[in-house]
């Protein structure tokens, strides 16, 4: 690639001219309560994965934090995955305690109310006391529930406005096909902060801070000569979501023993595996559109789903990021390593807790950053934030964020 | 009550065993390695980092699933290094900066119990 600048999309290429955003929807409770209401029961919300729940009877339990939703996400007999609300119909006990498992029957440990695997209301202990109950009609609450790519949406909305399809308006169809499957192993990291959600939001949308913020631990993997400033290239949107194309240093080569060996054993999830994209099995690597511009530095398509999640192809897995506020001025971060297979010896176990480690420093680097921001937002000496033409992501989520607090049609 | 030794050819980590050898996951040893100073770090790396496939070429002569005392106790140690390395390697001190001390984050590795 001769020329790399005419690919570093600027906000003014997308007609972006929110240079300047309010320090309140950062800090105002409500605007977190208007989220709530506005985005957070109206999109559709990514949870989980298909291969989390493979057969029938398998179930898993989530928390949507924003939401103070607990919910059951489980496969019944038929191979169908369904969302409900983790309350018993009685008296609303969580009744599915075990984070995951496989039953074909939920006991309410409280009375004993019994349920299928299909949410449906089952027995009722003293069933001639309930005389007012009608089974058929109290099954678990349901969720509704949609997959793209092997991955479960949920949508908390008494009816969708629109289709999961519809809400990923495009994004869908442009990687369909890309090999999430081949990755099915993950080691989640989960912590709360003390900031707002959309400033990490912000931070996995724009590659400016990657050489000053992560000088020491991404920089010299990832910024290079070519784009000191990390422009992301290839900007597509996608209704309120986005993709855009970041690229690598692949001659990066530490003068460091530990990590030096940890690459003998097994390629960390971001390090270019040069003998796999030679034989085109190197995983998202060779997807149409993933590195749409063929750049021979590729290092990832970072992946912007709308409202709080970011997922990032890499060379032998990706990662999963994801942003839920709890309140106006605290989050759970959740981040998944994905990976091609559990440690089957103790060298691999050695390499992906080494990767680990890794990968939880930068985001840590990232979190520690949000949570300075948001006490420097809460001193209250500036009104605004300003994005540059360098970040054209932070102006469209901006944009699109503002459109569904006024009620706008997804 | 440590009375497991390491295996005897590695007796050169016996001075880090107080520090790392009782760590049961990847947390306990980002919290500890919150908590030594680099020098210490340094040292620890410098001891076995070179020595990284000298280890493993041992341990590889024992089932995963069931590693003797001896053994679990080598790795266990060993496993410290995966946090004393970004100190050593990466970071250039023992905390990242700007993030709160002490510092926990809750590490789960699905469907695999790493030792």
């Amino acid at each position: 690639m001769a020329d790399i600048s005419k690919h570093m999309t600027k906000a003014c290429d997308m007609s972006l001219g929110n240079a300047f955003v309010p320090v309140e929807y950062y800090t105002s409770p409500d605007y977190f309560r208007r989220e709530q209401d506005m985005i957070f029961r109206r999109a559709w919300l990514m949870v989980g994965r298909m291969d989390e729940v493979p057969e029938p009877g398998d179930y898993i339990v989530r928390e949507v934090p924003t939401l103070k939703a607990n919910v059951v996400i489980a496969r019944g007999k038929d191979g169908q995955v369904r969302a409900f609300h983790n309350a018993c119909s009685h008296r609303g006990v969580a009744l599915v305690c075990q984070p995951r498992g496989n039953t074909m029957t939920f006991r309410c440990p409280y009375h004993a109310w019994l349920y299928r695997i299909d949410g449906s209301l089952s027995a009722i202990p003293g069933e001639q006391d309930f005389p007012h109950v009608d089974k058929a009609a109290n099954g678990l609450a349901g969720i509704h529930l949609d997959t793209w790519g092997g991955f479960i949406f949920l949508n908390f909305a008494q009816e969708p406005e629109v289709s999961l399809s519809q809400f990923l308006a495009g994004l869908d169809v442009m990687l369909d096909g890309a090999p999430f499957e081949q990755f099915p192993f993950c080691i989640r990291v989960t912590d709360e902060i003390d900031c707002n959600w959309k400033n990490l939001v912000n931070a996995f949308n724009e590659g400016y801070h990657v050489a000053v913020l992560h000088n020491k631990t991404l920089r010299p993997a990832v910024v290079p000569k070519d784009n000191p400033h990390l422009h992301y290239l290839d900007v597509k949107q996608f209704g309120p979501h986005s993709t855009g194309t970041v690229q690598r240093n692949f001659d990066y080569n530490p003068d460091a023993p530990a990590l030096t060996w940890v690459y003998a054993q097994m390629l960390p999830t971001s390090a270019p595996d040069l003998d796999a994209i030679k034989q085109g099995r190197a995983g998202f690597h060779d997807h149409p559109g993933i590195n749409r511009l063929k750049i021979e530095n590729f290092g990832t398509e970072t992946i912007t789903v709308f409202p709080n999640i970011s997922i990032q192809p890499l060379a032998n897995g990706y990662l999963f990021y994801q942003f839920w506020p709890i309140s106006e001025r605290r989050m759970r971060t959740e981040v998944r390593i994905y990976s091609r297979h559990a440690p089957r010896t103790l060298r691999e176990e050695y390499a992906m807790a080494s990767t680990l480690a890794a990968t939880r420093d930068v985001v840590v680097e990232d979190m520690a950053m949000s949570r300075l921001q948001q006490i420097g937002m809460e001193s209250g000496g500036k009104t605004h934030q300003q994005f540059g033409q360098n970040e054209p992501l932070l102006r469209m989520f901006t944009r699109d964020y503002e459109a569904y607090l006024a009620g706008a049609a997804m | 009550m440590n009375h497991v030794q390491l295996p005897p050819q590695f007796a050169f980590l016996e001075p880090f065993v107080d520090d790392w050898g009782s760590l049961a996951t990847q947390d306990e040893r980002y919290r500890k390695r919150q908590d030594l100073s680099q020098a210490k770090l340094e040292a620890f790396h410098a001891a076995l980092a070179p020595r990284l496939e000298e280890v493993f070429t041992y341990l590889d002569t024992f089932d995963p699933a069931a590693l003797p005392a001896a053994e679990a106790l080598l790795f266990r140690v060993v496993l410290g290094l995966t946090e004393a390395s970004q100190a050593v390697e990466i970071l250039g001190q023992p905390r990242i900066p700007h993030a709160p001390y002490p510092h926990t984050v809750n590490m789960e590795w699905v469907g695999y119990q790493p030792h």
